[in-house]
């Protein structure tokens, strides 16, 4: 838990300097506006979290969830009950995940090589189909689920919270989620255990499929048609949370609370820069500085533990 | 070395294949093309391969070939250093920002992967910070841009000279001295590696200072073969170059993989693109291909692997390259050149005849018209393509709609050299880049192709014809005028544009400032933001701005897809006092259009703008339309007026609640 604390002091440091420059970046609008545009990052950094921890990586989640985005679109587009549709949505994002498992479970191919793959075949697949068009005219109960906006955001972020809560408590407790956590550490020793270890590694990449697809519902739902791109450079987004967050590359150790911070730290650079004035031109150097500054102190911290 | 063979074999079915489909795609001119468009991505790719042989991994070098290039540009144009010096100093930079990976990676111990994640923000970052995104450096001496562009003995591409080079010197390097098995060693095993007495932070760090210089090299070799230096150079390289270094068997995890693997990787890749290019397949079908070729090769692999394991103590043979595997290899390479170079010699033959007789007659087949957007999946060129391919059947022609996937000016270059090899009768463009695409516009008019711009223009002197849909400075006032209506012409206003470096969205930023100067003084633009032509980032964009300037009173979307961004963000924050115009597509924004968020929507037909550029390519391949014309004849939208060398659709529309329900596009 020692290398939450380097996370928690560069977030809580950055919200401080934030109190004293723009007070009103703290006006609950503004928090609002922001979490509701982090939930699907949020969402998915739970399963790259446990990704990671197995020592793997899933680069094609940002392809995955243009496509599931898309998909979501059509299937409602169509008439599809909204019931059904999150099935159906879900069910196509796990596929498309224990896809990426298939390979890298079973045939032991490297994960990143594996889903560098999936990423350029899903991605141009979907530009080839859609011709990048945008799924318009979608029912009226498509946005919202048909709630009023303020019910659609308090359902939004509480089926996020339910999903952290879930995987926070299955990571800790449940024996699947110590399962990950024993593969990740040392393959070798976890299947001498008697863990199934191949069937790990594949359930994971499918959560993450499945999760990856809710995600995409989630973002669609919050707009009234869906673009053709959606999802470029998510898992990037994804990715740098959970490192931040101070879970480790290499696999066997990490927290999903780390990564929440981490996502909370990326979440609020780029709107508090534009709070403080700064000229957007710049923004991306600050960012990328803020980034190393976390990763370094993070590593000073690990060293003197 | 298996991998290297499964490759190998794989490299050669691509050649026999789109020799057989893709015309003129065996001939030495293409050969040279493809290896010439290869140059910058392979010295990434050289360089990365030590790196993750030594199981690190470097993601800055695409970002770093950005910086560099700038400070590049900056040092020759603006500081008025020699043109020697500035390269220099740009690899010094390159060294520098790879220090910086390096100190933090071996001396803080922080994974590569978290640290070049950094600096690829960073040095990106840095690049669009110095030039405000906007300053793209060009005009340079012709002697140093005949190292991207020339060619020495009439056939050779000077910067592969360049490239085979640094290929040897990374092979000799990596393959032949005792130094360069050392990376092999912490590979496997940083640990054991230091007990042998292997000093690994050094070695590492060297090898992260070298990546940043290869990619500083690469900068410059890409700003002489485009002739402009800009901050996005090298967007998405670092991935291409991963791409390729792991088709050719180098593996992610460390200890194992070759020079060689990553050349053959290097060319499966860009012999694919060119083939594709030039068969006028979908591009999309690269990706998809790419993917399929590096599940294939390492499956095959694997399976090998799996399979020989049974035979135990061949473990070594897998970091070692023969001089005799070598020579195989090579031979190979020599062999399929031949190959290629006879039946090219034997096709060039059989189709001069052909190819001069269809130049002098008017053209017997149907003419082949290469039409390129600035980015495929753009909901705008989506509508232009629509209107293009209806004048294509309309006129019978052969239409070829292929361009970059996001904004980027080399693979603009890269597709009209694929054109140019392909032959085709009519190249269209809408420019990105305007000193980047010119010279190779001029190079297919030489070639005898006809060259028309559309929608975004090249230099005069480089195309026939420039289909102009309405001038920057008309877009730029339009909106402004709008505005200053909508706001009785005082109060604050707030911009979202594509991305931060996009041409043609800084030129109309750059007329719409004018135009206030000028004509609303108490109209103010506060703030400038990026949506990187992304829906969700213009929609949290907006909700950002609107907090942060309360008294903004308009928002105006300068990209297609950010308009119904910015109007969803207003929309969910019941600010009705605020009113949002821009320029976007009828379509997307018809549901606002009609709610009252967005009060005007400022365009031209984009339909019609696909449809006449192809109508005007058309007639020209016909010879029914000669420089010096003063109207034509445009099928269904009549005659049409010529000023010069420009065919004016006319001015730019408004879609207001009016109107927009007789547009469907």
């Amino acid at each position: 838990m020692k290398r939450d604390f380097a996370v928690l002091g560069a977030l809580v440091s950055l919200l401080a300097f934030a109190a004293i420059a723009a007070p009103t970046f703290f006006s609950a609008a503004n928090l609002r506006d922001i979490l509701l545009a982090n939930l699907a990052v949020l969402i998915v950094a739970m399963g790259m979290t446990l990704v990671i921890v197995l020592g793997q990586i899933d680069i094609s989640i940002g392809a995955q969830f243009g496509v599931c985005s898309v998909l979501a679109g059509m299937l409602a587009k169509a008439g599809c009950p909204a019931w059904l549709l999150v099935i159906l949505l879900l069910g196509a994002g796990a596929a498309l995940g224990s896809l990426n498992g298939l390979l890298v479970a079973h045939l032991r191919l490297p994960s990143i090589v594996v889903t560098l793959a999936a990423m350029a075949v899903l991605r141009d697949s979907l530009r080839w189909a859609t011709g990048g068009k945008w799924v318009q005219d979608l029912p009226q109960s498509f946005q919202w689920f048909g709630l009023s906006q303020r019910g659609g955001e308090w359902m939004l972020s509480l089926v996020t919270g339910a999903i952290l809560a879930g995987c926070v408590y299955g990571a800790r407790y449940l024996m699947a989620g110590r399962m990950i956590f024993a593969t990740g550490s040392d393959a070798e020793s976890a299947r001498l255990a008697g863990i199934p270890t191949v069937r790990v590694v594949f359930w994971v990449f499918a959560f993450m499929g499945a999760l990856t697809a809710l995600a995409a519902l989630l973002n669609a739902v919050r707009f009234p048609e869906v673009p053709g791109n959606a999802g470029a450079g998510l898992e990037l987004k994804a990715i740098a949370a959970v490192v931040v967050g101070g879970t480790s590359i290499t696999g066997g150790r990490g927290s999903l609370g780390g990564s929440v911070l981490g996502v909370a730290l990326l979440a609020v650079i780029g709107p508090m820069l534009t709070f403080l004035g700064v000229n957007a031109y710049w923004e991306q150097a600050i960012q990328g500085a803020i980034i190393l500054v976390a990763a370094t102190t993070t590593m000073a911290a690990r060293k003197r533990t | 070395m298996r991998t290297e063979r499964i490759l190998a074999i794989i490299l050669l079915l691509e050649l026999a294949i789109f020799a057989a489909i893709a015309p003129n795609f065996a001939t030495v001119a293409n050969t040279f093309e493809i290896t010439r468009l290869a140059v910058e991505l392979g010295l990434l790719a050289l360089a990365l391969t030590p790196i993750i042989i030594a199981g690190g991994i470097d993601l800055s070098v695409g970002s770093m070939m950005g910086l560099a290039a700038v400070i590049f540009g900056a040092l020759w144009r603006d500081a008025h250093l020699p043109i020697f010096t500035a390269a220099l100093m740009a690899l010094a930079t390159g060294m520098l920002g790879g220090s910086i990976n390096a100190v933090l990676i071996t001396r803080l111990r922080t994974p590569p992967l978290i640290v070049t994640l950094g600096t690829y923000s960073l040095f990106r970052g840095m690049a669009h910070g110095l030039t405000s995104g906007i300053t793209s450096y060009s005009g340079f001496p012709a002697t140093f841009l005949y190292l991207g562009q020339g060619y020495l003995f009439g056939f050779l591409p000077p910067q592969l000279l360049l490239f085979a080079a640094g290929a040897v010197a990374w092979f000799l390097l990596l393959h032949r001295t005792v130094y360069g098995r050392t990376f092999h060693a912490i590979g496997f095993s940083p640990e054991g590696a230091r007990y042998a007495g292997i000093p690994v932070a050094r070695r590492l760090g060297l090898l992260y200072v070298l990546a940043g210089m290869s990619a500083s090299a690469a900068a410059i070799i890409y700003v002489a073969h485009l002739g402009q230096a800009k901050s996005d150079a090298g967007t998405g390289y670092e991935l291409m170059a991963i791409t390729a270094v792991v088709l050719g068997g180098t593996s992610i995890f460390g200890g194992r993989g070759t020079i060689p693997g990553t050349l053959l990787g290097l060319f499966a890749i860009s012999v694919l693109q060119n083939g594709l290019r030039l068969a006028a397949l979908p591009g999309e079908l690269s990706g998809i291909l790419t993917g399929g070729l590096l599940i294939a090769t390492m499956s095959i692999d694997r399976y090998y692997a799996t399979r020989s394991r049974a035979t135990p103590a061949t473990g070594s043979e897998e970091t070692t390259v023969k001089n005799s595997q070598v020579a195989v290899l090579s031979a190979v390479i020599v062999a399929s050149a031949l190959l290629i170079c006879g039946s090219n010699w034997y096709l060039a033959r059989s189709l001069r005849g052909g190819q001069t007789l269809a130049a002098s007659v008017t053209s017997p087949h149907a003419p082949v018209i290469g039409m390129m957007p600035k980015a495929k999946g753009d909901p705008y060129f989506v509508s232009c393509r629509l209107g293009a391919e209806e004048a294509a059947r309309e006129h019978g022609d052969e239409l070829i709609w292929d361009g970059p996937t996001d904004l980027d000016a080399a693979k603009q270059n890269e597709v009209v050299e694929g054109w140019i090899s392909r032959g085709v009768d009519v190249i269209a463009v809408s420019v990105e880049n305007r000193a980047a695409i010119s010279t190779v516009l001029r190079k297919a008019r030489a070639r005898g192709i006809r060259v028309i711009t559309w929608d975004a223009d090249a230099e005069p002197e480089a195309r026939d014809f420039f289909i102009n849909q309405a001038t920057p400075q008309g877009i730029g006032e339009t909106l402004t005028d709008e505005a200053a209506r909508l706001l009785g012409g005082r109060g604050d206003f707030a911009i979202v544009t594509a991305s931060l470096s996009a041409a043609n969205q800084n030129e109309w930023i750059g007329f719409i400032k004018q135009r206030l100067a000028q004509k609303y003084p108490e109209l103010h633009l506060v703030a400038i933001r990026p949506s990187d032509g992304d829906r969700d980032r213009a929609f949290q964009e907006t909700q950002t701005l609107l907090k942060v300037y309360p008294q903004v009173k308009l928002v105006m979307g300068v990209a297609a897809p950010a308009v119904p961004g910015i109007a969803e963000a207003v929309r969910q924050s019941e600010r009705t006092d605020v009113k949002v115009i821009g320029l976007s597509l009828p379509n997307l924004c018809k549901p606002y259009v009609h709610s009252g968020v967005v009060q005007s929507v400022v365009l031209w037909n984009t339909r019609d703008l696909g449809y006449l550029a192809v109508t005007v390519a058309d007639s020209l391949s016909r010879g029914t339309l000669k420089a010096g014309a003063a109207s034509m004849e445009a099928g269904r939208l009549g005659r049409i007026q010529i000023e010069g060398t420009q065919v004016r659709l006319g001015a730019p529309f408004i879609f207001n609640k009016a109107n927009i329900d007789q547009f469907d596009w």
